[in-house]
């Protein structure tokens, strides 16, 4: 007896012989079998992704071969009708390393046990959790437990940053009711200092201090949406925060992210300069507009008040490259905004020319230094495999965010096997 | 047709309509509303329900995507909104995500980046989920409906049928399009054929409704050929299965849900 799969490919290929005598008629198309394993969905997502390329370095000005490999697992199982248990982890290796960190790099992004009485709206998570809460694209200032998540930087999109983030350690509890909802997360220290180790658990990065976190989300109509928060955390003055959404026309999308509270300036941070935290407010503006063509174009403006302004780069790039490790320290491994004021645009588009082809770009500028990093990606796509081809570009005087990036240039080829 | 006759108020007042035109008195003149709404009733059951949709992509004859989808469907008891969760099951980069309509409040989630985002109706037109909305969408509730003409059509199994010809106007906002032709056949008011149209009035899509089957207590059409507007090469074969009631709480209906949904 032959298999689905053979028939569908004798099918295909008759259809193939059709088309070319331009003989097609839709409906002699038959859909694609619908086997009960798709059905029964697997609890294990796995994907192997393996890439090299080309670096145009500023220190020292000469290029190298940069390679990597990662393995990126996701494990989801229901143990009953009413628990459920989550398991993410990303191992990451790659050369050359900046800055002395290790070239073999694990995160155990997530590990929890979620519990919902069966036919409720209310939920309770408890273990290592990535709670995710913002709407925009470059920079989230309401995304209060991004501190510390991210352990290796495999690329420059941040959006493919919160990827391979890991979660902070917490007890979550979750009620939804119509048309909103509200979430209650304790967080509390586990550790004081982060672990750079391989394969450590980095609860120092995540835990390091207690917090809490109170958000209440609210859907006024079916074209507005909001969500307020209240954060605490050790040692901090309460911070508040607002995200909203909006949409504005047939193919026009506003977000709003907004986050008030007192912060030290990262210039006193990186300096060692004694100073009180100041009231400061951080925030993130942005419109997205969908072109008839289905290219995505994103334009958002990001604040940091606490973020370094030109005079300050300045002043931090005096002190020398220990200075700039303690400026990537800082900012780095919490997603943070390091400049005060900057822009974003982000482009993507599906099916750009040929139907398995994705184009995603941007571009990030510093509005006070004039520095820019560009950033492109082609993703063709076969059923389980992609080859992706990626460039980023580093530009800006010598004294500048992005002019004084390691790499000035990078161009890599990366193949992803899914399984 | 005994299957047809469900003890459920709205999609028999529906089939009452349409049954009462079928046969009716000579000066009658059809009511194209409740022609639509009888039509909708046919394509979509009218209690909460979960089915599989396979979406079928062939370009010039040659198949070049398979994507498989869960789909969880109500009608909201406020506002009688139909309201749609679409969870991706393969291809396996894609497994998990999420995608919500509830009416324009359209979201988007990807487990891997936890990331939310609405999206605009011109956003969700393009991606493959707007030819769910083809299948699965109820038409009474966002276009008015008017009778256009009466005759032959050539259904998606390729027989000559006598069909009622309703031209659909958006009459709501959340109207995804701005005008519809639809071909409901005369016998038993069941979607034959529907070619989907822009405001600009540019032909968007055409889709041929096939493989009538018994599901949840009615013959429905489990296959769905979409046509594409500006490149008629491009095709799409919808495939509905596995149809089950499911009750899924009008409240997971919203953007805070998506995550658990997506681990379902």
């Amino acid at each position: 007896m032959r298999s689905p799969t053979r028939i569908a490919f004798a099918a295909t290929l008759l259809a193939a012989a059709a088309a070319s005598h331009g003989q097609t008629d839709p409906l002699d198309l038959q859909s694609a079998p619908t086997p009960q394993e798709t059905v029964a969905e697997s609890p294990l997502r796995l994907f192997v992704e393996a890439g090299a390329g080309r670096i145009d370095q500023r220190f020292p000005d000469d290029e190298r071969t940069g390679r990597r490999l990662s393995v990126d697992l996701r494990y989801n199982r229901r143990l009953s009708d009413e628990l459920r248990f989550s398991f993410s982890d990303r191992l990451d290796h790659a050369s050359p390393t900046l800055f002395g960190q290790e070239d073999t790099v694990n995160t155990l992004r997530e590990a929890y046990l979620s519990w919902q009485p069966e036919g409720s709206s209310a939920t309770l998570d408890f273990g290592r959790i990535n709670l995710r809460q913002g709407a925009a694209f470059g920079y989230n200032p309401t995304d209060y437990f991004r501190t510390g998540g991210l352990r290796a930087v495999t690329t420059a999109d941040p959006v493919a940053l919160r990827q391979i983030r890991q979660g902070a350690a917490m007890v979550k509890g979750s009620l939804l009711w119509t048309n909103g909802g509200a979430t209650l997360a304790l967080s509390p220290k586990l550790r004081t200092v982060p672990d750079s180790g391989s394969f450590a658990v980095d609860l120092g990065a995540t835990n390091s201090r207690d917090r809490a976190l109170l958000s209440v989300q609210t859907r006024t109509s079916e074209k507005f949406s909001a969500q307020g928060s209240l954060f605490l955390e050790q040692g901090s003055a309460p911070n508040l925060g607002l995200s909203s959404t909006a949409l504005l026309g047939e193919a026009l999308v506003a977000h709003a992210d907004l986050a008030v509270g007192k912060k030290h300036r990262l210039r006193d941070q990186i300096l060692n300069t004694p100073a009180a935290g100041k009231r400061t407010v951080q925030a993130a503006l942005g419109l997205t507009y969908t072109l008839p063509n289905a290219l995505a174009l994103t334009l958002e403006f990001e604040h940091n008040g606490a973020g370094l302004e030109a005079d300050d780069w300045t002043a931090v790039l005096n002190q020398g490259p220990l200075a700039y490790q303690r400026f990537v320290a800082l900012t780095q491994p919490h997603q943070e905004l390091g400049a005060r004021n900057a822009w974003l645009v982000y482009v993507s588009q599906k099916s750009l020319g040929l139907k398995q082809l994705d184009l995603t770009a941007f571009l990030r500028t510093n509005t006070d230094d004039r520095s820019r990093l560009g950033w492109l990606e082609l993703r063709y796509h076969w059923p389980q495999f992609d080859a992706v081809l990626q460039w980023q570009r580093a530009s800006g005087k010598a004294h500048s965010e992005f002019g004084a990036l390691p790499y000035r240039q990078l161009v890599q080829l990366l193949g992803v096997v899914y399984f | 047709m005994p299957e047809l006759l469900q003890p459920r108020r709205r999609f028999l007042f529906g089939m009452m309509i349409a049954t009462h035109w079928v046969a009716p008195p000579a000066t009658a003149a059809p009511d194209a509303q409740a022609l639509l709404a009888a039509s909708d009733a046919i394509r979509n059951p009218s209690q909460p329900f979960k089915a599989t949709v396979t979406l079928t992509e062939f370009e010039r004859g040659v198949q070049v995507n398979a994507t498989t989808l869960v789909s969880q469907a109500r009608t909201l008891e406020s506002g009688g909104q139909f309201v749609s969760l679409l969870r991706f099951v393969q291809p396996a980069r894609d497994a998990g995500k999420v995608m919500l309509k509830n009416g324009a409040d359209l979201w988007f989630y990807d487990p891997s980046t936890k990331a939310s985002v609405r999206i605009s109706p011109q956003q969700r037109l393009i991606g493959q989920a707007s030819n769910g909305d083809v299948v699965t969408v109820n038409f009474a509730r966002d276009y008015t409906a008017t009778l256009a003409a009466e005759e032959m059509v050539q259904d998606g199994e390729r027989r000559n049928r006598r069909a009622h010809k309703l031209q659909l106007t958006a009459a709501s906002e959340d109207a995804t399009y701005g005008a519809i032709e639809l071909w409901i056949d005369e016998a038993n008011a069941a979607p034959l054929k529907a070619r989907f149209f822009a405001d600009s009035g540019r032909l968007l899509k055409t889709a041929y409704y096939r493989r009538f089957q018994n599901q949840l207590g009615a013959e429905r059409p489990t296959e769905t050929v979409i046509i594409d507007g500006l490149q008629p090469q491009s095709v799409t074969i919808v495939r509905l299965t596995d149809y089950t009631q499911r009750n899924t709480p009008a409240a997971w209906f919203q953007r805070d849900y998506l995550p658990r949904f997506s681990a379902e």
